[in-house]
Order: C-alpha cells, then structure tokens, then sequence
C-alpha cells in the first residue's frame, strides 16, 4: 500500500493498546524531538554539558514511579522481551547446574520461548501452574514447587484476561523459600500502582511503548540483586575503560553500547505525563471504559466475552458464527475500529479459554473516549447480527 | 499475507466466479457486504463488495505452487463461462504437483 499522508486517512478508533499504546501524548512527542535536536549527554560519554541526561532523569522518575529506593537498580532494555530475556538467561547461567523453574499458564511467550528454550537445552524442567477464575494462585504455585525449585516467572497483568495476580504474598513466600521472582510487569506499569518497597520481587519487568506512553524500543527491569543474574553483556559502558572486564556497578552491569537516547526521552515524558494526570485518575477512566464496554457487550446475542470483570482495560471476547480474525478484519475495514485478533502471543492461555484458537481483544487507553466504547459496541452488534442471520439463511436452505 | 490494490472494485458477479472454485461466504448487513473466500489448500482471500483492496493468504504447505493463484482467478474471470473450464485445468495440474510432493498417487487431493 502507497503511504497515505495523515490528514487523508480515514479517521479510526484505536484498541489495540495492550499491545502498543497510541496516541502518544503530545508532551512525548515534543521530549523525543527535543532529545534528537540536541546533542546527547551521558556522564563520562561525553565532554558536553547543558542537554539533559536522560538515561538518569528517567531512573529516578521511574524508581519514584514504582517507590523504589535505589534508581541505578533501573535497568533500560528494548522491551519486556529483551528484559526478560536478559534476566531469565542469565538467571540460569548464574544458578550454573539445572535446576527447576515454574512459569504460569497466562504467561505470554516473552516468558514461555527462553524457559522453553533453556528446557530443551536440558538446563531446567519447567512446570506451567494453571489459572483458576483467571488467576494463579499461590497454593497453586505453592503445589508446584519441589527442592530443587530456583526460579518463578509470571505475569503481573494478562495481556488477553485483563486479570491482576496478587503478587505480593507470593513474593513474600518465595522470598522466605530463597527463590527467585521474576514479574513480567508489561500489561500492568501504568495502569494500576505498584509498589515495589513493599513486594519483595527478584525482579519486576516493564515495558515503555504500552501504558507508559513511551515509544516502541523501550523497556526494563528492575532487579533488586543484581548479583543473581549473570552478566551476558558486555561492551562500552563510558566508564572503567581500562578493564577488559564489564564492570560491576549498576547500572552499568547490564547497560553497554549507545543508550536509545530518544526512546528513554519518550518515557520520562510519558512518566510525567501520567504523574501530572494521576494515575488514580487514569486508572478510573480506564475501569470506567471498560465496565461500560462489557456492559454493552453483555447485551448482544451470540457473543462470548473470557472475563466480565477485568482490572485491566482488556477485554477479550469472540463472535459466534465467525472467525476471530473475519471479525477484526471486518472491524477494521468496514468500521475502521483497530482491535487485535488470534493468539496475542499467549498461546497457553487460549488453550484454556477457546481451544486454542483465538477470539478478538479491545484495549482501552487514557485516550479513548466513551463514545468511541459505545460505536465499537454497536459495529460489534452489526457483525455478530450479519453472521448469525447468515447462519440461519445457510441452514434455512438445508 | 498479501494487500492487493486491484483496478477496479469487486463486483459479486467475481464472487459468483469464485463460488465454482471454493467456498463463498457473504455477509450483507454489514456497513460493507464482506466476503470471504476460502479454498482447502490453495488460498483464502477477504474483502468486500465494491472494495478495490483484497487480502490474500496463500496456504503455507504448497506457497510456491500456489502463488500465482489469486492472479489466475483474476484473469480466468475476464474470460467468462470458458474461464471456469480452463482454470479447472490449470487447478488439476498444481493438485498433481502436491501429490507428487506428497508422495500420494493421483486422485482428490483432500
């Protein structure tokens, strides 16, 4: 398709923000231009003053954001993926000899391909734990521990349920038990508070480009020791040049080469973005767009929607008589309303709730509007009305 | 996953076409009449009535022998009631093709 200039598209309704969030707030957008007029400024990387260091303005705002007290335990990645990529591989070459790990059934497969892939390896046995009223428990998670048990990974927040875990006595218990907690944090930084000072996690990832308004390629972790994780990195970090060896000191333990200067830029803006609204108040429109949703939702024939009652602003759900990805494909086109379809890269969690095929998922930002919830609504009626009478048309000619 | 801008819009005499090669399915009451199109081992193609952007899925198993399908459908239509006959031809000759890739001796392909 040729590109077509932003003041020729056709207008769109955008709902697909547990995956990326859009709009950016303005504010993100001039911070980005901002960052990429000026010439860049690290300590020790360059002799230049008077731009702003962003990489360290942006780990105290997050470490303020998250209640944590110590901002080089603030990490910068790519995303959620790389985190924990970093976190989980390099877990496993620390610990050193196998071991087992436990992962959950709503885990998305940033979480599910690198412990699968240190399973085939023949570096730990994993064992999935199974969600129960869209939740994993921790008498669950508990069942699933044995002796040799080093390592627990889960998601904070489902990317297709919308369901919140209760981490906090779960770190509580892994902590007492000396294994280790990983959080994939990417589905709840920005929706809901978190509050690092009082959940004892090992490590709790975040993603930039979703609810922290950030652009794509940004993300993290935060890790509070830092000496759990083996270092598989290595390269400039602007300091202890003489040494072969990647330093020690966080954050440059695991932060080497050229920072992504504009994309850390995007993310201490989209912080301050959501400090000067309030997250409370974020929160509540959110709950509030997508109560309104499944209540409209609730009211078509023929629809079935996997959790009525999400904290988190998702909603997933499937139209009978047709395909998920039909559905999204006749949203998008014929209403210009923008959802995701198939698997949302949670392939365990749609085996439970769909057999493994998929269904549609709306996601709520700040942005969106109720007016916007009230015509998905109604295009989602047209669709699941068109399909049935269909249906009934094929059958009455049987 | 293929976009196709086509010339001219798709009419539902093309769709009349495409119900003697595979399964049609037509949903009117919709802001826009969407059609699919849906062939066992060849392609799925989506789109609507009166559109002139369609989308192609050419199945995974045989992409190479398929590839051109799409183009096929679009020229053996031009040729009316002769088209049919002539892209059944050309169906039977890509079928034969994936029996000998999978080892199977000729007859349906299902």
């Amino acid at each position: 398709m040729d590109y077509i200039p932003e003041d020729k598209r056709t207008p769109f309704i955008y709902l697909n923000n547990a995956a990326t969030t859009w709009p950016k707030p303005s504010q993100v957008l001039e911070e980005v231009a901002a960052c990429l007029r000026n010439p860049v400024h690290e300590a020790g990387r360059t002799t230049g003053s008077g731009s702003t260091d962003y990489p360290s303005v942006a780990r105290e705002s997050l470490a303020s954001f998250f209640h944590a007290d110590l901002p080089e335990n603030f990490i910068f990645t790519q995303n959620a993926t790389d985190a924990l990529n970093l976190l989980i591989h390099g877990f496993v070459k620390k610990t050193g000899k196998p071991f087992h790990a436990i992962a959950t059934e709503l885990d998305h497969n940033s979480v599910l391909r690198p412990l699968s892939s240190q399973e085939q390896d023949g570096r730990i046995s994993l064992s999935m734990v199974p969600f129960t009223d869209n939740k994993v428990s921790l008498a669950a998670i508990k069942e699933a521990i044995r002796s040799e048990t080093r390592l627990v990974v889960m998601t904070h927040g489902s990317n297709v349920l919308g369901s919140v875990q209760e981490i906090k006595p779960i770190a509580e218990y892994l902590r007492t038990n000396d294994i280790f907690f990983i959080v994939d944090g990417a589905q709840t930084t920005g929706h809901i508070p978190i509050n690092l000072s009082d959940i004892p996690v090992g490590a709790f990832v975040f993603t930039g480009h979703k609810a922290l308004f950030g652009i794509p390629g940004t993300g993290g972790f935060y890790i509070s020791e830092p000496e759990t994780i083996a270092i598989t990195r290595q390269g400039g970090t602007g300091t202890d040049s003489r040494t072969l060896t990647q330093p020690f000191e966080m954050p440059m333990r695991f932060e080497t080469g050229t920072p992504n200067y504009p994309g850390i830029a995007s993310l201490y803006a989209g912080l301050r973005f959501i400090n000067t609204i309030g997250l409370d108040k974020i929160e509540l429109k959110e709950q509030e767009l997508t109560r309104n949703f499944v209540r409209e939702l609730k009211q078509i024939p023929g629809i079935t929607i996997y959790n009525d009652a999400p904290t988190l602003p998702v909603v997933s759900f499937n139209i009978r008589c047709i395909d998920n990805h039909e559905a999204g494909f006749i949203l998008a086109r014929a209403y210009s309303i923008i959802t995701r379809t198939g698997l949302h890269c949670s392939p365990l969690v749609h085996e439970r709730i769909d057999g493994g095929k998929g269904c549609i998922r709306v996601s709520f930002s700040w942005f969106n509007s109720p007016e916007e919830c009230s015509r998905t609504a109604d295009a989602i009626r047209e669709v699941a009305q068109s399909a049935d009478t269909q249906v009934r048309s094929d059958q009455g000619m049987r | 996953m293929k976009e196709y801008a086509l010339n001219e819009p798709l009419t539902e005499g093309f769709l009349k076409f495409l119900e003697q090669f595979g399964t049609v399915r037509l949903l009117e009451q919709l802001r826009k009449p969407y059609f699919s199109f849906e062939k066992e081992q060849f392609i799925s193609i989506k789109g609507f009535v009166g559109d002139s952007i369609v989308e192609v899925r050419y199945k995974k198993e045989f992409q190479d022998l398929v590839a051109d399908y799409f183009h096929l459908l679009l020229y053996y239509y031009d040729q009316g009631e002769q088209g049919i006959a002539h892209l059944k031809g050309q169906e039977d000759s890509i079928r034969d093709k994936m029996k000998i890739r999978l080892g199977l001796p000729k007859g349906n392909l299902t």
